[in-house]
């Protein structure tokens, strides 16, 4: 499996640097627009469903879900992506994350919070406004985006996703979310926040291509600000469906507190 | 030309986060809540599905050799690995036939509770939905 797998990365890194030399940028000309004049990020994106790991294997009479990845190799996981702490929390994250399953939210089906949630899975936009639509393991979720210069709202209390405002950079869309409560963490193993997390998301279009990159600010509890790895989605044609319910069973049979890896 | 080896490499780009950058999927520690060394064969009808996240669970009626029938509860894998394997509930039920199913048996010792490991269907294929533990 180790074979197959450092072939594949070899094929990989020797597709992209055999030409890589010539690799032009992206003219914004190519961009597809809307009305507005800003690109158009309208669509489903596909960002692997969180299931890049599950390479079904099909043979005569056979079907292999799960447990046969040796035959179907893929590329290796990435480390995980994980935020800096401050020396004093260090030890709070560590505890958390020791105690995952009694405590990450999202083993209980609560919206995983942004970033955690990652890019979105649906976009629509119209004149003033953006929404992100999300088809998520913990469930369906939306957040809406006002592009229309609006500050935050100050109306409603901290929620999961957020309050999330919009403006553009070029051809770049940038939100801005705050007013999270304190029960969402930033990845699994114990990465809590703040009520004061903000979290800058930049996305931008190129062909079909949807790039996404967050970053997440909480300088009360990170040593630095957190800037995930970029995503890249892919404009499909498929529509997006609603998330099967969230109703979690497993937790209160789960006898020796195993780590639940819920990666982003 | 430029343009296509360009939007190429960003093809490769993407792939890569794509195939590479795992997200919400919640891997369920299996051997924390079931027990690869207590299994199971049963033999019954998948006679309704629960589609739910995080796992979907399988109720199969099992009947004994008295003709007494249980209702067993198998949890397995998320939505999310059925929808990138195109199989459907109905693919899974197999039209109501009785099946074989292996399972592990939870570590709490809860009754009639486990985790499908594979699942035999009389016509003679069979779905292979975890890892063998």
């Amino acid at each position: 499996m180790n074979i197959a797998r450092n072939l594949w990365t070899a094929v990989v890194v020797t597709t992209i640097s055999t030409v890589a030399l010539d690799l032009p940028a992206q003219t914004t000309e190519s961009v597809l627009r809307g009305p507005d004049d800003h690109p158009d990020l309208n669509g489903t994106w596909f960002n692997g469903d969180g299931v890049t790991h599950v390479r079904p294997l099909r043979k005569e009479n056979f079907l292999c879900i799960r447990g046969c990845e040796a035959e179907t190799p893929g590329p290796p996981r990435l480390t995980p992506d994980r935020p800096s702490y401050k020396t004093e929390f260090l030890s709070i994250v560590s505890n958390l994350d020791n105690r995952q399953v009694e405590e990450d939210p999202a083993l209980r089906c609560f919206p995983p919070g942004v970033p955690r949630i990652g890019p979105p899975d649906k976009i629509v936009q119209i004149s003033d406004q953006i929404i992100f639509l999300y088809n998520d393991i913990t469930g369906s979720h939306f957040r809406i985006v006002p592009t229309d210069g609006r500050t935050h709202r100050t109306d409603i209390g901290p929620s999961y996703l957020g309050d999330a405002i919009g403006h553009w950079e070029g051809d770049t869309l940038v939100v801005e979310t705050t007013n999270f409560n304190e029960d969402t963490w930033l990845t699994d193993d114990g990465s809590f926040h703040t009520s004061d997390l903000r979290v800058i998301e930049h996305l931008s279009r190129e062909s079909d291509s949807l790039h996404y990159q967050a970053t997440a600010f909480d300088p009360a509890v990170l040593a630095e600000p957190w800037k995930l790895r970029p995503r890249v989605a892919t404009l499909i044609a498929r529509e997006l469906i609603p998330a099967p319910p969230c109703i979690e069973q497993d937790i209160n049979h789960i006898i020796d507190g195993t780590h639940h890896d819920n990666t982003r | 030309m430029r343009v296509q080896i360009g939007l190429r490499i960003y093809a490769w780009i993407g792939a890569i986060f794509l195939t590479t950058t795992s997200s919400i999927c919640a891997h369920h520690s299996v051997l924390g809540q079931f027990d690869p060394e207590n299994r199971v064969m049963l033999s019954g009808v998948i006679s309704k599905i629960d589609w739910i996240n995080p796992h979907i669970y399988m109720h199969v009626d099992v009947e004994d050799e008295s003709g007494e029938t249980t209702t067993w509860r198998l949890e397995s894998v998320p939505p999310a690995y059925l929808y990138k394997a195109e199989v459907t509930q109905e693919m899974l039920m197999g039209g109501g036939v009785p099946v074989r199913i292996e399972a592990l048996r939870a570590r709490d010792e809860t009754q009639y509770l486990g985790f499908v490991i594979r699942i035999y269907y009389p016509e003679g294929h069979h779905y292979q939905l975890s890892v063998d533990y």
